[in-house]
């Protein structure tokens, strides 16, 4: 039986004009001796868990639902009881600041009163306990007659620490310890946190918005959003692959999880109170449909012990390949197998890359994912018609196409004005007025001049990463879900080129839409890239998360493929240099 | 009316529709009174200081308050003793307030010396005991109004300097000042849009705390005897009243003593009802912290 | 400069001192005209005692108006030092003498309002603390600010009216019955005790507010904070926590403040010992207003102002050794 059980927790903080749901129906089960991470921005309710698993809401809060403690429904216990309970079963380490300790008595003291109240044992003896735990934490005993504003902030984490292990607890909860700390401070609390679990084999509840920390210590992780739980399961499956678009979205905002990768946030702000009915997480998501606006999601199970709360059963396919072949034909009636046998997806919102030598079948490929070339045998389905259906480039949230060459996607006759507008003129779509305003729109999303000068001037005049743009302004006034970018920085000089690439994924981020990325630029591809697939004289020889393909690459020819990076960093095939390389170069160049 | 008014008047309405009942209720009270100031010769059939009746005559059809020992209609003093009262508690609040508040905010806003001069003066002066210093000095300077409402603005100009510094000060402090001032704004500019909107309001509801304080002041000062006896306040009458010998033991009380005390606390309970709504209304802080 | 520094306060405590022995210097020589020609001629009272000839010689010789500022500044300093506030016109004795005649009535009603009005304060402020927005935390906190809002000598007509006029439950005017034979020292305490009764009672309503607010909302704050919560996750149960962790820290602003009571209250005295004739400080200042008496009005200035900067000293100071905050 689990050590601790919650079921269906809700806490409402009732203010004078409203009613806040800070915990909206949270269910979780502790087994003895596991740690588990409760993760979410602020905001999403992880300290309000916290608090009443103390059962330290009282009065703030309304709470419903139940809490079972080794059998025991703690929930309405009344407060002398919790009180035998709290500190002796159940301790929690708070988040460190100046208010935590009581300021106008010595941090002894306080470690020392909860020994005196529950092991009811002499000063003397408590005294002499306390410096041992101080030991234990790593402070100088010499501290316990300091004052809580004598200390650093390390300091009195480390206090805290000691104070929470002084009746030697079954169950910590740990609420964002280290988010005040410096790095080093951070790791050297990690590490005892390790340690002590070891020895004393507490479980433990870490409840933080550090994915990494999180992840460095929790065997399972629940994810929060606006006090619900959106996915749950083990620490490495939902880091590596998330299957909820607010934990991808985490994931991706986390730094030390994919170090080569540029950072990209969660667009849009934290869900807030001003309820609506459905998936709190809609407004932020790349993939809402009609449902998630008026009924909100429950969790469900997603085999291998995860679970995921969405309409959509987590991160849904997008597109989907089988079996797909094209040749081209050669003279003498050979023939080249340019695509062959490919099956492949695209998540909605995800960037795949697609990289391999020239001539490795890669723009064929795209070609046929985009609709224009046909395969010669197998099917691509986007969303739910097949592809050749025909209707995915001429209509709105379709899927749109920008190729390699900049001078030949758009025609030199053509003022900026007509080729953007062209896909509306093209389909009749809108009054002359509004064609104009949503070119207007698009220049402004690829940043350039929304200016009548520049709509009057012709393709012709424009630089090769200005007409790129233009290109992209085309395929975006379409407001695509799926866009394929095909090798479009390769004709471009670097500073150009690496400007194309930030705006390209910063639109992505924005908009939420999927992007197929295609590139013989490995180096590039990394910065933007969720998922990589390799391909190679026709085949997907290897496809995966972007941060594996790249430490641990399975196959022979993409381990060659990464080790044709040159540069004089990247002599002994170390990644971690080559991507500070690049971070620098493409971040220097900011983004215009 | 023009728009500026208008507005005025509409941010008067809104002011005024968050009040508790207290507040309206003080609001209605000092209205009252003021009437009763402005319209003191309509209001009472006598001057305030010619003998027109008999000594300690009670209450009665002639006098509707009764008289005082020298035969002077009580009705009347009251009357114009809310002249008195009001002229020199808004005397001393417009004077003390808006002048402490311009120090406070000069102070704030230059920093440097004059912020060192002006505040430890405002230190010195918060310290020392005021009412019995009041006491002296009003003894030493001689019983006039003039006399009275400057002693009494010297005691309370330091409170409201001490806080518009502090508020200007963390004006100053933000970053919108910086960006005002790189774009060229001038100081007039900064104190008209950006100092003055945030510090009136306090100053406001300081004004009325010390109305309330210096009208305390005068009654207490007028109490001891040292008020202006060419001006009879309210303050002046209790004067009068309680150094009636054996007072207590007569009936004269009831008319005498009873009327200015039950004016004054009315007016205090008033200007303490209106300070208390005005402050969780126009303080920002005030409105944050009520819900805490 | 940190407000509670401990050599600010120091500093505050000399200049405001200084600023008080100067104003007492200076204020006789702001008087309109000569102070001792006029002193006769405003008679407005019967209590007024007229000059005599001799008298006014020394008068000119204590202030020594015939001799430089400076020297005179000194002159007077000199005579301070030596416990030398000159001679009362009215009371026809040394004005020190006077002051040490009616000093103990004061401190006695002064100290005694300090302790109830701060005990029953602090009670009243906990119960209201912890039944905040309740019923009687509501009408506590209706009743009592309304009460704070009228003044004290004023609150104090009104129960001499009520307790003594109408009911006739207290002596109107003295601090001990005249001429009384008292049978045993008890008896001569409840007869002090029924002549303070009113005086102490109107000063303690005055104070009682403001250490009652005070007392109630830092123990609202205190209660809000995060250490509160630490020590109920750490299940010490409600009473400690309230007593060992809330009360400690919110009565640290109590304690400043009853330095502050003690001041206001000496000021309020003045009014409040008038009202009920009670032959304290207060009332001889007003005597002293009254007969123009200024040598021992300037005395008791003196003496008033600087126990109330004593007592503000000293509730500083104490503050410092009790908050660890505060460093030395």
């Amino acid at each position: 039986m689990a050590d601790l059980e919650v079921k269906d927790l809700k806490c409402h903080y009732n203010t004078d004009t409203s009613v806040v749901p800070a915990v909206d129906g949270i269910s979780l089960s502790l087994e003895a001796g596991e740690i588990v991470g409760v993760i979410g921005e602020s905001g999403s309710g992880k300290t309000t868990l916290g608090l009443s698993i103390m059962r330290l809401l009282d009065g703030l809060a309304s709470v419903s639902g139940t809490i079972v403690y080794k059998g025991t429904d703690i929930t309405h216990l009344p407060e002398p009881e919790i009180d035998r309970i709290r500190w002796k079963d159940i301790a929690i380490v708070f988040q460190n600041n100046l208010d935590i300790l009581n300021p106008v008595m010595t941090v002894g003291k306080q470690v020392v009163e909860p020994l005196l109240k529950h092991e009811e044992i002499p000063v003397r003896e408590a005294q002499a306990r306390c410096a041992d735990l101080f030991r234990t934490v790593g402070l100088d005993p010499v501290w316990m007659d300091a004052y809580p504003h004598q200390l650093s902030g390390g300091m009195r984490q480390r206090v805290l620490l000691a104070m929470a292990l002084s009746c030697d607890p079954k169950l910590l909860i740990l609420d964002e310890v280290t988010s005040a700390l410096d790095a080093f401070t951070r790791k050297e609390i990690r590490d005892l946190l390790i340690d002590l679990q070891k020895k004393n084999g507490y479980s433990m509840i870490l409840i933080s918005h550090d994915l990494s920390f999180v992840s460095s210590l929790a065997s399972r992780m629940i994810v929060l959003y606006a006090g619900r739980v959106v996915e749950s399961g083990p620490t490495v499956d939902i880091i590596n692959a998330p299957r909820h678009p607010y934990t991808r979205g985490l994931v991706h905002s986390t730094p030390d999880i994919f170090v080569y990768k540029d950072l990209w946030g969660i667009p849009g702000e934290s869900a807030s109170e001003d309820g609506h009915a459905g998936c709190p997480f809609s407004r932020r998501c790349t993939q809402p449909i009609e449902i998630c606006r008026t009924s909100p999601p429950r969790l469900q199970s997603c085999g291998d012990g995860r679970e995921v709360a969405c309409h959509r059963g987590g991160i849904a396919t997008l597109l989907r390949a089988d079996a797909v072949h094209f040749r081209y034909p050669l003279p003498g009636r050979k023939t080249l197998h340019a695509v062959n046998g490919v099956d492949m997806d695209v998540c909605e919102g995800e960037v795949l890359a697609i990289v391999g030598q020239t001539a490795s079948g890669k723009s064929t490929l795209a070609h046929i994912l985009a609709g224009i070339l046909r395969p010669e045998s197998g099917e691509v389905r986007f969303m739910d018609g097949a592809v050749h259906s025909g209707n995915n480039g001429h209509r709105f949230g379709g899927i749109q196409i920008v190729f390699q060459d900049p001078f030949s996607s758009t025609s030199n006759r053509f003022t900026v004005l007509d080729a953007v507008r062209e896909p509306f003129d093209i389909n009749r779509i809108g009054t002359a007025a509004e064609r104009l305003d949503m070119t207007r729109e698009a220049l402004k999303l690829v940043r350039l001049p929304p200016t009548d000068e520049f709509l009057g001037k012709y393709c012709g005049a424009l630089s090769g990463g200005q007409r790129q743009r233009v290109a992209l302004a085309r395929a975006m006034i379409m407001k695509p879900r799926l866009l394929i970018a095909d090798e479009i920085t390769s004709a471009l000089d670097v500073s150009t080129a690496a400007n194309v690439l930030r705006l390209l994924k910063g639109l992505q981020n924005r908009r939420g839409f999927a992007m197929i990325y295609i590139s013989h630029d490995l180096s590039l591809t990394l910065k933007i890239a969720d998922r990589i697939a390799v391909m190679d004289a026709g085949r997907i020889i290897e496809i995966g998360n972007a941060h594996e393909v790249m430490l641990h690459p399975r196959d022979d020819r993409t381990k060659r493929l990464i080790g044709t990076r040159v540069g004089h960093c990247c002599h002994d095939h170390k990644p971690v240099g080559m991507a500070g390389r690049l971070q620098t170069r493409v971040s220097d160049c900011g983004d215009e | 009316m023009p728009p500026y008014l208008r507005n005025a008047a509409d941010r008067f309405t809104a002011t005024v529709s968050k009040f508790s009942l207290e507040g309206k209720i003080g609001l209605c009270g000092i209205a009252l009174i003021v009437m009763m100031a402005v319209f003191a010769p309509l209001l009472s059939a006598y001057p305030p200081g010619k003998i027109t009746g008999g000594s300690l005559e009670p209450p009665g059809a002639d006098h509707p308050l009764g008289t005082d020992e020298l035969g002077m209609d009580i009705w009347s003093q009251i009357c114009y003793g809310a002249r008195m009262s009001l002229f020199i508690g808004l005397a001393v609040a417009c004077i003390a307030g808006l002048g402490g508040g311009a120090l406070g905010i000069l102070a704030g806003y230059l920093g440097g010396a004059a912020d060192q001069v002006v505040m430890r003066t405002v230190d010195v002066l918060m310290a020392l005991p005021s009412f019995p210093l009041l006491v002296v000095i009003s003894a030493f300077m001689g019983p006039s109004v003039f006399n009275v409402i400057l002693i009494l603005v010297l005691f309370s100009w330091a409170k409201p300097a001490r806080i518009a510094r502090s508020q200007t000060l963390s004006i100053k402090n933000n970053v919108y000042i910086t960006a005002a001032r790189n774009y060229g704004a001038t100081p007039f500019y900064l104190l008209r849009r950006h100092i003055l909107p945030e510090v009136l309001p306090i100053l406001f509801v300081l004004i009325i705390s010390i109305t309330s304080y210096a009208i305390m002041a005068e009654t207490g000062l007028a109490f001891l005897g040292l008020g202006d006896p060419t001006s009879k306040s309210w303050g002046m009458m209790l004067y009068y009243a309680t150094n009636f010998r054996s007072i207590y033991f007569t009936p004269y009380w009831q008319w005498w003593l009873i009327p200015p005390l039950v004016a004054l606390i009315v007016l205090l309970l008033c200007l303490a009802f209106i300070g208390r709504d005005l402050e969780q209304v126009l303080d920002p802080r005030m409105r944050q912290n009520r819900g805490g | 400069m940190n407000e509670r520094d401990g050599q600010a306060i120091i500093f505050r405590f000399v200049v405001t001192l200084l600023v008080i022995l100067a104003l007492n210097f200076i204020l006789p020589h702001m008087m309109p005209g000569d102070p001792f020609s006029t002193m006769a001629s405003d008679v407005q009272s019967e209590d007024v005692i007229v000059m005599t000839e001799a008298q006014r010689e020394y008068y000119f010789q204590y202030y020594g108006l015939d001799r430089p500022l400076p020297e005179q500044f000194f002159s007077y300093l000199a005579n301070l030092a030596r416990g030398d506030l000159g001679q009362s016109i009215y009371y026809k004795m040394p004005v020190a003498g006077v002051i040490l005649l009616h000093l103990p009535w004061t401190i006695l009603i002064v100290l005694a309002a300090t302790a109830i009005s701060t005990v029953v304060g602090v009670v009243l402020g906990i119960i209201s603390a912890r039944n905040r927005n309740k019923g009687s935390d509501r009408l506590m906190m209706t009743g009592l600010i309304a009460f704070a809002e009228i003044p004290s000598f004023l609150l104090g007509i009104i129960l001499l009216l009520i307790f003594c006029v109408h009911l006739r439950l207290f002596p109107l005017a003295g601090a001990v019955t005249p001429f009384a034979h008292y049978t045993g020292v008890l008896d001569q305490i409840g007869d002090i005790a029924h002549h303070a009764f009113l005086p102490v009672l109107t000063l303690s309503l005055a104070q009682l507010t403001g250490v009652y607010l005070l007392t109630r909302n830092t123990l609202i704050t205190v209660s809000t904070k995060d250490y509160i919560r630490t020590a109920r996750a750490k299940g010490l149960g409600d009473h400690i926590v309230w007593s060992r962790h809330a009360l400690r820290n919110a009565l640290l602003p109590v304690v400043t403040r009853t330095g502050f009571v003690i001041g206001m209250l000496m000021g309020g005295a003045v009014l409040v010992e008038t009202v009920f004739n009670y032959p304290g400080i207060g009332l001889t200042l007003r005597n002293a207003v009254v007969a123009r008496d200024y040598p021992l009005i300037q005395g008791i200035l003196l003496v008033v102002a600087v126990s109330i900067l004593l007592c503000n000293l000293l509730a500083d100071r104490l503050y410092q050794k009790l908050d660890p905050r505060v460093v030395e």
